[in-house]
């Protein structure tokens, strides 16, 4: 294959892997900032952690993959970006970890307090990935790979993220959750119309927000040596639909509405 | 542009070094367990699915529950340190990226993925699926755990061992993918940790099982199955970990070697050869480090040999196994031993190699970010507070489960079959 073929595949499949981040990692983020709202008390919030909780493994290695691809498709700019966006991916990060302890962690101790605790976590977790995803979007979308965005037009953008995950995760919860819990999250989707049609817009929306990042970056220019990706792309391609067909058995086997708490 | 082309803050060096070997090391030692104990239950699991045995059905969902608890942390931390290579060491993957990222990318994409989405189906597919599947997913967990170690070995053995690449236009790439990812450093370095996790999980099962013995608690067949599983898996991933050691030892870089056994004239040598080669600077790795976890790897292994052989040969024995506490005590106490030589055997091979990232080709002090010491600073800050609190509870459950012993709740437990179902006091299904 030609390199310029094998670049375009390369941003090919780094938009792939961002955008299923974007749609399906944004939907367990975007209900894990909404638990308080939809479950009130231990119970029902357990229930809503459980709606998400067989998928947030699968979800969150889409954004693993997409960090994979930047660093082997497109190293120098990898380096660059993470280095310059260093005060945003820190917070990221640090969301990220504490969401996945309180997430791991709710349920081996059985006491009131340590649940009510992980909930803070998984939630203020959420809040912050979300937040700082918004922060990094906007300086990407401005094509600012090497300093952080600032001033208002960073803040709107961060809050305007937020929300869509939060809508996102919202979607989610009225399609996965019963009793209490979905009813909270019915009132603000609408009683009007199929509970698929506002996941389906907000999942557009959300697969939009890295593809329009990424048109911003300079990654034609940036892509690694043909060597590499002689290597790693036709790899790739390989396993990719592997990788679709393992995670659709997930989204089966646990497709069903949850009407009782799991693991966590 | 360049992100190594002005000079590096010494300060920013420092603190960026302090936050990998911290970070890292941290993960490192949550891997051995989690690699080795993914192993263990996988056995476990196949022997109960092929005889239909309870016990060992009650021995998947102990052993996985403390397996489980211990991914968690290894899972939070590993996704730090991926992002940490941009993030800290971007002149790395300018200079290198092109070599050393292709085995990242895999790392991620063909293994990690894979294996995360398994155990979500493993853990939460519990009593869903047919036995034989469930069987088959823990497996895929297991060996999927491997390619990870195996790709990130391949990137490690890089910087140890370059080989299989060409410099072009002042960066380095892919010249021999084949060299690249059968790199002898890469290769005996993963024999080395596969079984080294073993024998950190081995060890972990006996002193765990002991401490039941011990008390003299009701599951007295339970432990004592499972202190003979541990001790027999101990004993010959010992040996094969020693192996492994012992060959790397013989093909190490002539200035680690020189340092460790303190040759003087040879290290001065070796000084005056790279100065000729490379230009002025200090080409001598810390002694302190090298040298002194150099020392405590083996005096850690000569102690755990003792207390294989020896274990293996009481292991035999009922009555020793049951009632012998003095041994009961050993193995509780001998819980760190594997830990602290993986460290230890880690920090010689890191620390030996500096001043370089890339072995002979890249200096780390060239590899770090342009990133100011107060953004280090608080970077560090943040990870390693994190970090350190996610290990303390990452101790406390552990001990705190493997206290409890064998229980019907967590992993493994069936909801259907809950009398006092929590969610059953909400309302019913109302869409």
């Amino acid at each position: 294959m030609e390199t310029s073929t094998l670049e375009a595949l390369a941003v090919g499949l780094l938009a792939f892997f961002a955008a299923g981040y974007f749609v399906l990692g944004g939907a367990d983020i975007g209900t894990g900032m909404l638990t308080p709202y939809l479950g009130r008390g231990d119970a029902e919030r357990r229930l809503v952690l459980t709606s998400f909780a067989p998928f947030f493994l699968g979800n969150e290695v889409w954004l693993v993959a997409t960090a994979g691809l930047l660093i082997g498709c497109f190293p120098e700019l990898e380096g660059e970006l993470l280095s310059g966006q260093f005060a945003v991916v820190v917070p990221l990060l640090a969301g990220w970890v504490v969401r996945d302890a309180g997430l791991w962690l709710r349920g081996r101790v059985d006491a009131r307090r340590w649940r009510a605790g992980c909930d803070g976590a998984v939630v203020c977790g959420s809040w912050a990935v979300a937040l700082a995803w918004g922060w990094l979007l906007a300086a990407l979308f401005s094509g600012s790979v090497h300093s952080p965005a600032g001033g208002p037009v960073a803040v709107l953008t961060a809050l305007a993220v937020a929300a869509l995950f939060a809508a996102h995760g919202l979607g989610f919860a009225a399609l996965r959750l019963t009793g209490e819990p979905y009813v909270r999250a019915r009132v603000l989707v609408g009683r009007t119309g199929r509970p698929w049609q506002s996941f389906a817009l907000t999942g557009v929306l959300m697969a939009a927000l890295p593809l329009l990042a990424g048109v911003a970056l300079p990654l034609a220019h940036a892509a690694a040596d043909g060597a590499a990706l002689a290597f790693l792309v036709p790899a790739l391609l390989v396993v990719t639909p592997l990788l679709v067909a393992v995670q659709a058995c997930v989204w089966r086997a646990f497709r069903h509405r949850v009407t009782r708490p799991s693991y966590v | 542009m360049g992100v190594n082309v002005s000079l590096p803050n010494p300060e920013t060096l420092d603190l960026a070094r302090l936050q990998f070997a911290l970070t890292a090391g941290g993960h490192f030692l949550f891997v051995a367990l989690t690699l080795g104990l993914a192993t263990v239950v996988a056995c476990l699991q196949t022997r109960a699915t092929l005889s239909g045995s309870v016990l060992h059905a009650r021995m998947v969902r102990f052993w996985g529950q403390l397996y489980v608890i211990n991914y968690a942390v290894g899972i939070v931390t590993g996704i730090v340190m991926e992002f940490q290579f941009g993030l800290s060491w971007s002149g790395l993957t300018h200079y290198a990226g092109d070599v050393f990222g292709a085995s990242m990318a895999l790392e991620t994409v063909v293994a990690f993925f894979v294996e995360s989405t398994f155990l979500g189906l493993w853990i939460f597919g519990w009593n869903r699926f047919n036995r034989w599947v469930h069987l088959a997913l823990i497996w895929v967990v297991t060996l999927t755990a491997y390619a990870s170690a195996y790709w990130i070995l391949v990137a490690n053995g890089f910087l140890n061992n370059p080989v299989g690449h060409r410099e072009q236009g002042g960066r380095l790439v892919i010249g021999d993918a084949a060299a690249v990812f059968t790199n002898p450093s890469a290769l005996l370095a993963f024999g080395h940790v596969l079984a080294g996790a073993l024998l950190t999980a081995g060890f972990f099962m006996a002193g765990v099982s002991a401490y039941h013995l011990f008390k003299r608690t009701p599951e007295w067949v339970f432990f004592g199955r499972s202190l003979r599983t541990g001790v027999f898996v101990a004993l010959p991933a010992l040996f094969v970990t020693a192996a492994f050691g012992g060959v790397q030892f013989a093909a190490m870089q002539p200035m680690k070697e020189a340092v460790f056994s303190s040759q003087v004239a040879e290290v001065a040598r070796l000084q005056a050869d790279m100065v000729a080669r490379f230009g002025p600077g200090d080409y001598v790795p810390s002694e302190g480090w090298t040298r002194g976890a150099g020392i405590v790897m083996l005096l850690a292994f000569a102690l755990m040999m003792y207390l294989c052989l020896a274990g293996a040969v009481l292991a035999c024995f009922k009555r020793a196994v049951f009632r012998f506490r003095l041994w009961h005590v050993v193995l509780m106490a001998a819980v760190p031993l594997p830990y602290l030589a993986m460290i230890s055997g880690w920090v010689f091979r890191e620390a030996g190699r500096q001043p370089w990232v890339v072995y002979g080709l890249l200096r780390t002090e060239d590899a770090v970010s342009s990133v100011s010491p107060g953004a280090m600073r608080a970077s560090l800050i943040v990870f390693t507070s994190l970090f350190a609190l996610l290990a303390a509870l990452n101790v406390w459950l552990l001990a705190r489960h493997a206290r409890v012993g064998p229980v019907e709740s967590g992993l493994g437990h069936d909801e259907r079959a809950t009398d006092r179902d929590p969610a059953d006091s909400l309302t019913a299904a109302s869409y």
